[in-house]
């Protein structure tokens, strides 16, 4: 099994132990990666609220390039899975546009091949069975809200692989490793992503009614696939917490992070000490980790 | 507010503009109010999603052009994906944002417009983007100096803030890349 790897922007800066965690799994699942030679940044919202083309040729570069090493896709972040897949679908469709993207990044690009987030391979390509045998260290009794958030349950609908308004991806990976996945109803509501920086207030109160719910349904952490999800709703928690008027300590940990620790990997590759609300003490009550190994 | 129901007002020119610009057909929109029952920032907002799809059926340009709510969408992708008839409205929301060409401060749409100029600018720079890069920018272009500084020192703490940038090896390719849309749809 072996992909070509889009790491994405955040991998280089907040969402680095996201990376870091996903390509320690990966390796200890047996997945090849190999880095798409010289990817450029997908264009996220910026791109395709500004221009139409632009939108589509900054994931065509990065596409084209993996078209040349001859391998699907792989990528962790949920933005850059979705612009790159609804591109390589847009491409692959339409001749006339496939000419005029070719033109543009100098390059010739078909739309062949797959693009797979990271979710997708290890719950249907390495298979639960799999990763089920890996684990030495079940996480029995930890409790974890499973948030999806917007970009990976709202594809268009020909490319979705999991449920749009209940998705299960991560609840079946955290059932693999022995958490205890809750049934609750805000797995896809919108953190208010991007809108981070220029509308901070609407970022918080999102990510308030977010973090109230999953308190309510009793959990212990929050379990996220996307490094926007997850910066919005750990560095905005104490805003959060005073908006509400309660002390929400829910840490937000990365599901490859979590999926690291039951396979009891180096604790050095999976990096839970740069979450901002600190996960260690939920991990250490549970019996998960020796504190003093950690800290 | 008075609205004109003619045949005249139902085959506006800015109507075929944002038509054409998307590539959906506004007259799908039968006004059920789904995307507006979804929307994440529909309380934060004057006009909601189904208002504004109602205004560009009726060709009120000034005012969906002047809404705030094309400014404050997350897109997220719920009204897309909750619209029974399948509307792309994500897309006319981006048309929108094309077509104005006044910037209306108090919107934020000077907000908006700078976060995405900061943002590919790095991109167009370095081929990637760098926190520091992106919130510099923004920063010092929007006028809102302090934005998210107060956040610094946590990123800074965990080592997690993307410091210096990391330039692509044919960052000359991707120049011609951005020149030569800017020469299709014009700057």
């Amino acid at each position: 099994m072996k992909y070509a790897y889009y790491p994405g922007c955040s991998s280089e800066g907040s969402g680095a132990e996201y990376a870091r965690a996903s390509e320690a799994v990966l390796e200890a699942l047996g997945v090849e990666i190999e880095e798409i030679d010289d990817w450029v940044c997908c264009g996220a919202t910026p791109a395709h609220a500004t221009s139409h083309l632009l939108a589509i040729a900054l994931p065509a570069i990065s596409c084209a390039s993996a078209e040349k090493q001859s391998l699907d896709i792989l990528t962790c972040c949920a933005c850059c899975h979705s612009r790159l897949k609804q591109v390589n679908q847009q491409v692959k469709d339409d001749p006339k546009l496939r000419a005029k993207i070719s033109e543009i990044i100098e390059e010739d690009y078909q739309g062949n091949l797959n693009v797979l987030h990271i979710t997708e391979v290890l719950a249907r390509e390495v298979g639960l069975e799999a990763i089920r045998a890996h684990v030495r260290k079940p996480l029995t009794g930890l409790k974890v809200a499973c948030y999806y958030g917007c970009l990976m349950s709202r594809m268009p609908e020909a490319l979705m692989t999991d449920k749009s308004e209940y998705p299960m991806l991560l609840d079946n990976l955290m059932e693999a490793i022995g958490a205890e996945p809750l049934d609750w109803p805000y797995k896809t509501e919108c953190c208010g992503a991007a809108l981070t920086l220029t509308r901070t207030k609407t970022v918080i109160r999102l990510c308030a009614d977010i973090l109230e719910m999953a308190k309510e349904n009793g959990a212990d952490a929050l379990v996220v696939a996307c490094p926007l999800c997850q910066a919005n709703l750990d560095i905005y928690q104490a805003e959060a917490e005073k908006l509400k008027g309660e002390r929400f300590s829910i840490p937000v940990i990365y599901f490859v992070q979590l999926m690291g620790l039951a396979m009891e990997l180096d604790p050095k590759r999976i990096c839970l000490d740069k979450l901002v609300v600190d996960p260690f003490p939920i991990l250490a009550q549970k019996g998960f980790v020796d504190g003093a190994v950690y800290l | 507010m008075k609205v004109d129901l003619t045949n005249k007002a139902l085959h506006s020119e800015f109507r075929r503009t944002v038509e054409a610009l998307s590539g959906q057909n506004l007259g799908d929109c039968y006004q059920c109010g789904k995307c507006s029952g979804g929307c994440p920032v529909e309380p934060d907002v004057e006009v909601s999603p189904t208002r504004l799809m109602r205004l560009v059926q009726l060709g009120l340009e000034e005012e969906a052009l002047s809404s705030d709510s094309i400014w404050h969408c997350a897109g997220c992708g719920t009204c897309n994906g909750r619209c029974p008839m399948g509307i792309d409205i994500v897309a006319i929301k981006d048309a929108l944002r094309k077509l104005t060409k006044e910037i209306h401060y108090k919107r934020g749409s000077l907000e908006a417009w700078t976060f995405y100029q900061s943002f590919l600018d790095c991109v167009r720079k370095f081929g990637r983007l760098t926190e520091i890069g992106l919130m510099g920018g923004y920063n010092i272009n929007s006028g809102w100096i302090m934005t998210n500084v107060k956040k610094a020192p946590w990123y800074l703490m965990r080592n997690k803030l993307g410091v210096s940038p990391h330039t692509i090896k044919r960052v000359d390719r991707l120049q011609r890349v951005f020149e030569r849309i800017e020469e299709i749809e014009g700057k």
